[in-house]
């Protein structure tokens, strides 16, 4: 953990590059749906409602991306996987180090930001319920979980594929529509919306801010989306253990 | 003796898949992929005893990085067994591996933004070493390979030589009992190598470590190691005291010259046998014990501008030896020659 956030001051300027990239997305999206909005309520969206939707989907996903898919890739290409093999401890923890130090800083910042906005603008104001908020929290570390392990699960998948990145890149390009990162669920094709609650998108995302921003109300909607949420954690951390035990026996030790 | 290193029969065998050149081979390959398998290591035996140094010599590609990386654990053989600091090195999990250390001489393990202090409290955190034992170790190290300062500064601001020592200190901070080393000096300086040389001798009888290190350097094998393991396409053609093979090849030196003015090819066979002529450059081998002889007369006698005296190259030691036996895939004919198996 250490080395990770010493790490992570030195690259102190990288850092901000990444979060400032990281913020852009849900800001181009506020930026889209304000002007659609102008003429009224799109689908009970109001343009304060869109702005409190796209300021939780930046805290959250700015809490919850997973990059290490990309990162195991190059570990088993460039043989950077060898030594980490021969040490006792797994190399999942030198990734859950590395999330930690880099996504709690960059979360308190977007968090503080959104704190200064808000008292400069009323339209970004949530409700201060801390019931509701340590729900929250805790989808959002569900849901943080459930991001690392699919993306560094399908990063093991360089065990036996030169291109395990690109399935990761798919899955990408899936979860900004079906995760609520371009657009509220609700706004989606009713098919589309139908189709994703069966996947973990929609709970890695979406759920944690709609609890945030107060979509969520009834004790069903709880319950449903974390049953959800720890059915995909289950699933994805046996797909893990699964990926990780088979790789391992297939691991061709390339480099060095 | 208890041995700290059993290698049996040990096989590797890698599907690699065949591709005819062009697009019409890639189609052929990507709608009917062949594969054609190779034996990396073909059914390798050998014993290393606690406390030895033992090196691993043959040409790129002869399967000793494979044979090593089989008994740290990073791959699984194809056929045959092992046993490491008492471990199976497939099954024995993190106490196997609290047991050795791998330093692969081409990647580095310190983390590249930060002083190696950093990683050694890394390394420490890992192994679970005692505050105690962590200070008292890394003092030694630190007196060992004259580190001084350098484990303050970030590693990526390091030279190459002082990148390896400290490689070395951070890969010995759990005291393992025995030490993989593929390649340590690859790419340094002689200084470098000098020192690193010198410190894997001193540790090896200080915490009586086995030692089995793979080298393209003879300077590395003679300084280190009494006994040599060579392997070439994957099998096991000599396993023996370093002296004996010197004294079964031709125990020959190589003088390189680089000459100032034209001498004719008859002219340097006066001094030995010429190996290699291409003016303004040429290669004499001449007997071991008759080296600096033949080079001081070299030096009176003609223009010289260079001189070098070197061992032969491995592979040329390899070549020489083996020459006989490398045509035969009898391994009946391999395993003559293979001294100490293990029982």
């Amino acid at each position: 953990m250490r080395s990770a956030f010493l790490i992570d001051l030195q690259y102190r300027a990288s850092i901000a590059i990444w979060l400032v990239w990281g913020i852009t997305e849900p800001i181009i999206s506020l930026g889209i749906w304000w002007s659609i909005a102008a003429g009224g309520a799109v689908d009970g969206y109001t343009r304060e409602a869109f702005a409190r939707y796209f300021f939780g989907v930046a805290l959250v996903n700015q809490a919850t991306l997973s990059w290490d898919a990309w990162n195991i890739d190059r570990w088993i290409r460039g043989g950077e996987m060898n030594y980490r093999l021969t040490r006792p401890i797994a190399p999942i923890h030198e990734a859950v180090a590395d999330n930690i130090a880099y996504k709690a800083p960059t979360a308190a910042i977007i968090l503080a930001a959104w704190f200064v906005a808000a008292i400069f603008w009323p339209a970004v104001r949530i409700p201060f319920e801390p019931g509701r908020w340590t729900l929250a929290i805790i989808a959002i570390v569900l849901a943080a979980a459930i991001r690392f392990l699919n993306g560094y699960a399908s990063g093991l998948l360089a065990f036996w594929t030169t291109r395990a990145t690109a399935l990761v890149e798919l899955q990408f390009g899936l979860s900004l529509f079906l995760s609520g990162r371009i657009a509220p669920l609700s706004l989606l094709p009713p098919r589309v919306a139908h189709f994703a609650e069966y996947l973990w998108f929609p709970y890695v995302v979406s759920f944690p801010v709609e609890i945030l921003t107060g979509a969520v109300t009834t004790r069903s909607q709880y319950a449903r989306g974390f049953a959800w949420q720890i059915v995909w954690l289950v699933i994805w951390l046996l797909l893990y253990m699964l990926v990780w035990s088979r790789g391992r026996r297939h691991y061709g030790a390339v480099g060095g | 003796m208890p041995n700290a290193i059993v290698a049996t029969e040990l096989t590797k065998i890698y599907d690699v898949k065949v591709r005819d050149p062009g697009i019409r081979g890639a189609l052929t390959a990507l709608a009917r992929p062949r594969y054609r398998q190779v034996r990396a290591v073909d059914n390798v035996s050998f014993a290393i005893e606690r406390g030895d140094a033992v090196a691993f010599l043959g040409p790129n590609g002869a399967g000793k990085t494979t044979t090593l990386k089989m008994l740290t654990g990073l791959l699984f053989p194809s056929a045959g067994r092992a046993q490491v600091a008492g471990c199976n090195p497939w099954t024995g999990g993190n106490p196997f591996r609290q047991r050795i250390a791998f330093v692969l001489g081409n990647k580095q393990q310190l983390l590249w933004d930060l002083p190696p202090e950093e990683t050694f409290r890394l390394n420490r955190a890992i192994y679970g070493v005692s505050l105690a034992d962590y200070s008292a170790r890394r003092a030694e190290l630190v007196e060992l390979l004259v580190l001084g300062d350098l484990i303050d500064k970030p590693a990526r601001q390091l030279s190459l030589g002082e990148r390896m020592k400290c490689e070395l200190a951070a890969a010995l901070l759990h005291q393992p009992e025995v030490l993989f080393l593929d390649e340590p000096t690859l790419g340094l300086d002689l200084e470098a190598q000098q020192t690193i040389r010198t410190f894997l001798g001193e540790y090896r009888q200080r915490h009586d470590a086995t030692i089995l290190l793979t080298s393209h350097y003879m300077a590395d094998v003679t300084a280190l190691a009494s006994r040599v393991l060579i392997i070439n396409r994957g099998r096991l053609l000599y396993d023996g005291e370093l002296s004996e093979l010197v004294a079964r090849i031709a125990p020959i030196k190589r003088i390189e010259l680089v000459l100032s003015e034209p001498v004719a090819r008859a002219r340097l066979e006066e001094y030995g046998t010429v190996a290699h002529y291409a003016p303004p450059r040429a290669t004499l081998e001449v007997p071991r014990e008759t080296a600096t002889a033949a080079s001081t007369r070299l030096l009176a006698d003609l223009a010289v501008a260079d001189l070098s005296i070197q061992d032969p190259p491995i592979e040329e030691v390899i070549r020489i030896a083996f020459g006989e036996t490398e045509a035969s895939t009898e391994p009946e004919v391999m395993r003559a020659d293979v001294r100490r198996a293990p029982p």
